[in-house]
């Protein structure tokens, strides 16, 4: 049946299909995108006093403000700082996490039972909004929730979570790993499934180990996924801003947990409204997500033909 | 089923955090529709006296009434507002809506700026909009009406027939003035702040819950000191917030935050920050901001938060697990000293289509003894008319059974000459330093930061709401 449709050039209805898509994206994407890097030359904003918008051509300044370090600090980088901990404490252990349940669940040998269930209630958290997620862990963290009745059960006294430091960071991060966890064992259990059955039995009938297969064929060929997968979550993990703004009570460390789109939304959202502003840290942090998904594109990418070559060296 | 538990946790989380609800109330209150469905107010046409004022109030009582000529008037009414209480009690205090005139609600929530910033647009385009859509009233809160009774973007409200009625309070008055001494607004409550204490804390710290004793008691901060220590030793807390006497302290400095263009704090700050930081390492106090669900729970039965600070809209919306687990355990007293928290006016926008409307409205919601007398019995506020608070003060039959059948309205009543506003004082950005200055010293109050590290977390947050136009060290 395909194969007759296909004979017939039906190629201009493809191209009306997807037009909608493109309308869409130019309106609500592309052209607030470039009027995005055109602002961010501009001092633009409100002045509350005066009660008057204003904009004013200013070059790069907006940019030099933003990277120039004032008094030896510089928020830009210390936001920056503060979302990549915050990534890397919950993207490391989830990747780690879902890639043993992927492997666990997709076992020939082990034929778990009940996967659709498992399948479901690990992808549930991500069916939640994210701000409902978080208000929920507030209270599980708060100095009256159930975590610290715990705790007080045990050590005697309660942890403030929230207004520590790293407490803070953790249980934000531990939001984000359980909100996306499911989400990735199933991305990878789509990898795995993909990999040839017939590689994991002559493995088998070689005798290969649990450990063997997964470090010489499941890992190497499942690399694609994973670098779709670990993109994929640098990219969110950069533009992290639902939980950590949810998840911050006013004794929080405004310092340590605030991450670039939360000192973005600050910016826009004051008083004085600056959009120039915003605009400049915007384009920053397109640019630090393309240099950095680059990087991680180019560290992994290559090494499954290293493996390749490794393989024909044999 | 676990979703289903997931959601009756994130349903109390939720609840939770609703304990902090907005200023100026929640929807909470236990009012009923106004009794007074017919809002005649035919005895006060009858007053003759010569003083042209009072003939002007009882004029204005008649307000709210729907009697005044509508010819040249907008049909469409709008009004600007960030929660429902000023619908509610507009639908239900008995104000009548003239023949051929509907009122258009616009309610944007106040969460992330994001009332302000739609107002903000909206006012700037009020000339362009079409007739029906421009804005007539707009509801602002104390500690942003400056940025509006300065602007242009409001309008004199006397010429439109609104007058500062002696029947209210001064102070809500120079607060919808501008610098330059133009009336732009008015507001339907007054609100002063009140010491509000457990009566069963009380009783076993001081030995009695009698409200003249108690506030004798804790007449000044010296002596409120030494309750605390007593009420350490008896294993209560003071308070569950070391920012409950921020506002006490603020509201009455005489000195601004800002002079010359520079951010600097001022005595009656450091004032407080050395007394919070005393509470705090004395045990005399926890160390949650006033919203936290920590707070809340300090109110539940088994609660050792012997006393919290604010005015009627606090104790009667934003007081929910002691509303639920612990009423009639509660008293007010004045405290170590008088002072105003929140509170929300109605500003009359430039451009608006229905003048005489603004004024029926805004003499209506000060004026009609009527419709404040729902105000302070239904809506349970402390209405800004002084004629209605004196008779329910006088009333020896009147109280709240949450406050144990204590007439909130006498001692309120008694602290509101003590109130003070000064518009130098205050800017544009009074939002910030009441609310982000105090809540970022948390961290230096907690022990987690050090005083300058609190401080620079407050700066760069002065410096995000002002685009670095307020400088600061």
């Amino acid at each position: 049946m395909n194969k007759k449709h296909k004979s017939i050039s039906y190629a201009k209805w493809g191209y009306i299909f997807i037009i909608p898509f493109f309308v869409v994206y130019i309106i609500f994407s592309l052209i607030p995108t470039l009027s995005t890097f055109y602002y961010s030359f501009f001092n633009k904003g409100f002045d509350p006093v005066s009660f008057e918008e204003y904009e004013k051509f200013v070059g790069f300044d907006n940019y030099v403000k933003l990277l120039s370090f004032e008094g030896g600090t510089n928020r830009f980088f210390s936001y920056f700082g503060n979302t990549m901990i915050m990534w890397v404490l919950g993207a490391v252990p989830q990747l780690l996490f879902s890639l043993l349940l992927a492997v666990i669940f997709t076992s020939a040998r082990l034929r778990i039972k009940g996967q659709r269930f498992f399948k479901t209630v690990i992808y549930m958290p991500n069916l939640i909004m994210a701000a409902s997620y978080a208000l929920l862990f507030i209270g599980l963290f708060s100095d009256v929730g159930p975590i610290n009745v715990l705790i007080k059960a045990i050590s005697g006294d309660t942890f403030r979570f929230l207004a520590d430091p790293w407490g803070a960071r953790g249980v934000i991060a531990f939001v984000n790993f359980i909100m996306w966890f499911g989400n990735t064992t199933i991305l990878l259990m789509a990898g795995i499934m993909g990999i040839d059955q017939s590689l994991f039995e002559a493995a088998q009938i070689d005798g290969a180990s649990g450990m063997q297969v997964f470090t010489k064929i499941t890992l190497p060929l499942l690399m694609p996924i994973l670098v779709y997968v670990a993109i994929t979550s640098l990219i969110g993990g950069l533009q992290m801003f639902d939980v950590p703004q949810i998840m911050r009570v006013s004794d929080t460390p405004t310092q340590d947990t605030t991450t670039m789109i939360m000192w973005l939304n600050n910016l826009i959202t004051g008083a004085s409204r600056q959009y120039g502003m915003g605009g400049a840290m915007s384009v920053l942090i397109f640019a630090v997500t393309g240099g950095l998904s680059f990087l991680v594109f180019k560290t992994m990418v290559t090494s499954p033909d290293k493996v390749k070559s490794k393989k024909k060296a044999k | 089923m676990k979703k289903r538990i997931l959601a009756a946790l994130v349903a109390s989380a939720a609840v939770l955090s609703l304990a902090g609800c907005n200023k100026g109330g929640s929807s909470s209150s236990n009012s009923t529709t106004s009794s007074s469905g017919n809002t005649s107010t035919d005895a006060s046409t009858s007053s003759t006296t010569s003083e042209p004022t009072v003939d002007a109030y009882a004029e204005a009582q008649k307000a709210g009434t729907g009697v005044f000529d509508t010819a040249g008037e907008g049909k469409v009414f709008n009004i600007w507002c960030w929660n429902g209480d000023f619908k509610k009690y507009v639908e239900n205090s008995g104000y009548k809506v003239p023949d051929g005139i509907t009122i258009k609600w616009n309610e944007i929530p106040n969460e992330g700026g994001a009332y302000q910033k739609q107002l903000d647009a909206a006012l700037l385009k009020q000339a362009d909009a079409p007739a029906d859509e421009k804005i007539d009233i707009f509801l602002a809160e104390a500690d942003y009406i400056l940025k509006y009774s300065n602007a242009k973007v409001t309008q004199d409200v006397k010429k439109l027939g609104v007058e500062q009625w002696a029947t209210g309070y001064d102070y809500t008055y120079k607060a919808a003035t501008s610098a330059d001494g133009v009336l732009k607004g008015v507001s339907w409550q007054c609100n002063p702040s009140a010491f509000i204490y457990r009566r069963s804390i009380a009783r076993d710290v001081l030995g009695t819950d009698d409200p003249d004793k108690v506030q004798e008691a804790i007449a000044t901060w010296d002596k409120l000191d030494e309750v605390a220590q007593k009420a350490k030793d008896k294993g209560y807390i003071m308070f569950a917030s070391p920012l409950e006497t921020y506002r006490t302290f603020a509201n009455n400095s005489k000195v601004s935050y800002v002079n010359n263009g520079k951010f600097a704090t001022h005595d009656a700050f450091n004032q407080w920050l050395d007394q919070a930081k005393k509470y705090v390492d004395n045990g005399w106090s926890l160390t949650y901001d006033l919203w936290a669900a920590e707070k809340a729970a300090q109110m539940d039965v088994d609660g050792k938060m012997m006393a919290c600070i604010g005015p009627a809209w606090y104790f009667n919306f934003c007081m929910g697990t002691a509303q639920d687990k612990t009423p009639g355990d509660w008293a007010i007293c004045k405290g170590p000293q008088a002072h105003f928290w929140g509170g929300t006016w109605l500003l009359a926008a430039e451009g608006s289509d229905n003048p005489k409307m603004i004024a029926d409205l805004m003499n209506a919601f000060t004026a009609n003894e009527q419709i404040m007398e729902y105000i302070l019995k239904d809506a349970n506020e402390f209405p800004n008319n002084k004629n209605v608070v004196k008779k329910y003060a006088e009333d020896p039959n009147f109280g709240l059974a949450f406050l144990g059948g204590q007439n909130h309205i006498k001692v309120l009543g008694d602290m509101t000459d003590d109130i003070v506003w000064d518009t130098a004082l205050h800017t544009v950005y009074d939002q910030t330093f009441n609310e982000d200055l105090p809540n970022n010293m948390l961290t230096y109050l907690n022990g987690t930061k050090s005083k300058e590290d609190a401080m620079k977390a407050f700066y760069d947050k002065l410096d995000d709401v002002t685009g670095g136009s307020i400088a600061h060290d």
